[in-house]
């Protein structure tokens, strides 16, 4: 372990590393500022530019965005009443009103502290808790990947907001588009119809720019004026650090909590935001405080959603399922890499790993540096105008598709996917499950055949070895769940 | 537009989207029967999983439509609130940038998408307009080629015009 930790840290401390950790951390602030462009729509953008970079520096690069991003969401959550990021809204709950009091920089200063900590922690328990799965996962067959991925489906599915049915719909469609292309059991080509850039399949990257990018940008259009109006900053951000560690309990409760949640593919941060804040206010002796400017109130969502990040890597690194937009982005990364995500990559690229692992360590720290010095800087960007940021957005976006392969097709899939998921979004379709059906399409239908072909031709080969049939089981309690908690009379509240 | 006209608009959205989903499913089944057994396997499948799938969502979408469940109408949704132009501009400003990029390459359509995208937003002032128009495209011009290592593309006609002024280097 030692030994590991020693190889990460050497190769995490190369000086071209720590200056992509920088550019991808303030970038990471910056889009967190930005109400709707978080952390997946910037890492979308970059994904392209970091096709020529080394594996290492790419990950790590596209990593600090979104652990910057988690830092900076948190600024007009505060500052402004408006989350930057999905998951920083409840830190809004009481961060605005301890600015309204007149104590921005000080609520600032608790956001850094509980994130700073949160982060730390999130990364050892990823650090820690990857090898072992990773072991654990090279005993698994392929009847047990393709169950590992119906699952991951199934859970984004039914845990993204809106109805279950058409994220299970999305899901397929995902599926359904990533059987375009040679097919890699007998090498025929399907649903090609003649066209040579479709024989490598629907590529990654245009369809992620135009789903996360081009349908954000459509939606900004239409809001048009500013973001926001900048806000004032008073107090004392070294005061808020330093609270932060008068709250011990709430913090590791609430670090537990986005750990623990991070580790489940779907949930993610927002769900762990939330779930924390909520957490956090019934174990309370003050519960009456929150809502208030409460100090607890900050803390709590910060600390989940800053610890979900690292560990919602675990599922993604060893068995190669993304949990969320972010990791799936990663992967994608991973991938466009040559290398291929799974228990493997943890034996042929230990520098790899233990250097991306350090990397986010460092990365925390860094992070954490950067939104204190920064922050003044950050509010700046919500006073620029739409009509000014959307041209350059767009032109950055679409650049960035061409630039992937120099192919003017990638352009108009980007835009064709983002003008198809704006529609999609605007009626309730999860875009994430269907990302997340296209990256593993390749892994379901690849360990689909391999289980076949192992058990002669037998289906029941997914039902009757236990794990894999009680992961289908569980996919299917998923599923039906809401609609039978419906029927006692409990409601159907959906996770976001 | 009125609330009636809105609601009209997304039950025809909503039905336009799921014939779409159905249609794609259907085609996946039915071009994958002309594949071999195990190259159809998997499609069909899934194709039939969405199917199913994009029947459940048309039944429950039915259901609430003949509730005249007007909640399924976001009140907050921006396109609502924006009139025509805007929401012009929001749908035609990519594929229109993609068009350009493609015909007259990556400097005029970005040069184009800055001038023209924020005055169909209403932006009145023309001097920052063209400032921030010059300076994006002219550091952009800078980073692909020497710092991303990505020939800027001319276009077709741009080609087609190098080619024919024989401006093409070499």
């Amino acid at each position: 372990m030692l030994d590991h930790l020693i190889l990460g840290l050497t190769a995490a401390l190369h000086l071209k590393q720590f200056l992509f950790m920088i550019a991808g951390t303030v970038i990471g602030l910056w889009v967190g500022v930005l109400p709707g462009l978080g952390g997946p729509v910037a890492m979308a953008i970059l994904i392209p530019f970091t096709f020529s970079m080394d594996p290492l520096s790419a990950l790590l690069m596209l990593a600090s965005i979104s652990v910057g991003a988690a830092f900076g969401g948190s600024i007009t959550s505060i500052l402004l009443n408006i989350p930057g990021e999905a998951s920083s809204a409840a830190t809004a709950y009481d961060g605005y009103p301890m600015a309204q009091q007149g104590k921005a920089k000080v609520a600032m200063g608790l956001s850094a502290g509980a994130s700073l900590a949160a982060a730390i922690v999130g990364v050892m328990i990823l650090m820690f808790a990857s090898g072992p799965v990773a072991k654990a996962a090279l005993a698994f067959s392929p009847a047990e990947y393709f169950a590992l991925a119906i699952l991951g489906l199934t859970v984004v599915s039914v845990a993204a907001l809106g109805s279950t049915v058409k994220g299970l719909a999305m899901g397929a469609l995902g599926l359904a588009m990533s059987l375009i292309g040679i097919d890699s059991i007998l090498g025929v080509e399907r649903y090609t119809f003649g066209f040579v850039y479709l024989l490598d399949g629907i590529s990654f990257v245009p369809v992620m720019v135009g789903l996360f990018a081009i349908t954000e940008l459509i939606s900004m259009i239409l809001e048009g004026g500013t973001i926001a109006k900048a806000g004032k900053l008073e107090g004392s951000l070294w005061d808020g650090f330093r609270d932060t560690f008068r709250y011990p309990f709430t913090l590791i409760q609430s670090t537990a909590v986005g750990a623990f949640l991070g580790m489940i593919p779907g949930i993610g941060a927002t769900a762990a935001n939330f779930l924390a804040y909520s957490v956090a206010q019934r174990s309370s002796k003050h519960p009456e405080r929150f809502g208030k400017g409460a100090p607890e109130g900050i803390i709590a969502p910060e600390a989940s959603n800053n610890s979900c990040i690292p560990t919602s890597l675990i599922p993604a690194l060893t068995l190669g399922i993304p949990g969320g937009a972010t990791s799936a982005i990663l992967l994608v990364a991973v991938t466009l890499q040559g290398l291929r995500p799974g228990p493997m990559l943890f034996t042929s690229n230990p520098e790899l790993i233990w250097g991306f692992f350090m990397g986010l360590l460092i990365g925390a720290v860094m992070a954490t540096i950067l939104y204190l010095i920064m922050i003044p800087w950050f509010a700046l960007i919500t006073i620029v105008r739409i009509e000014l940021m959307a041209p350059m957005l767009l032109i950055v976006t679409l650049f960035g598709a061409y630039a992937n392969e120099r192919n003017m097709m990638d352009v108009f899939v980007a835009i064709f996917f983002g003008l198809f998921g704006y529609f999609l979004r605007r009626h309730g379709y999860p875009l994430i499950s269907l990302v997340i059906g296209l990256i593993l399409g390749k892994l379901a239908e690849g360990s689909f055949h391999q289980a076949l072909m192992i058990s002669d031709h037998d289906y029941s080969v997914f039902f009757l070895r236990p794990l894999s049939a009680s992961i289908f089981a569980l996919c299917l309690v998923l599923v039906l769940w809401p609609g039978v908690k419906k029927r006692l009379g409990h409601g159907g509240a959906e996770v976001t | 537009m009125s609330i009636d006209a809105r609601v009209r608009a997304y039950w025809r959205e909503e039905f336009s989207l799921i014939a779409l989903l159905l249609l794609f499913f259907i085609a996946i089944v039915a071009f994958g029967y002309s594949l071999p057994f195990d190259a159809r396997l998997f499609p069909v499948i899934i194709g039939c999983a969405g199917i199913v799938l994009t029947l459940a969502v048309a039944l429950d979408q039915m259901r609430r439509h003949r509730a005249d469940d007007v909640e399924a109408v976001d009140a907050n949704d921006p396109a609502a609130s924006a009139g025509w132009p805007r929401y012009a501009t929001a749908l035609l400003s990519a594929p229109a940038f993609g068009l350009l990029f493609w015909l007259f390459g990556f400097i005029i359509a970005s040069f184009a998408a800055m001038l023209l995208i924020p005055t169909l937003m209403g932006y009145a002032n023309r001097r920052r307009l063209l400032v921030t128009a010059v300076i994006t495209v002219a550091v952009l011009a800078v980073i692909a080629p020497y710092l991303l290592n990505v020939e800027l593309p001319q276009g077709v006609v741009g080609d087609w015009l190098i080619d024919k002024l024989a401006l093409r280097a070499g």
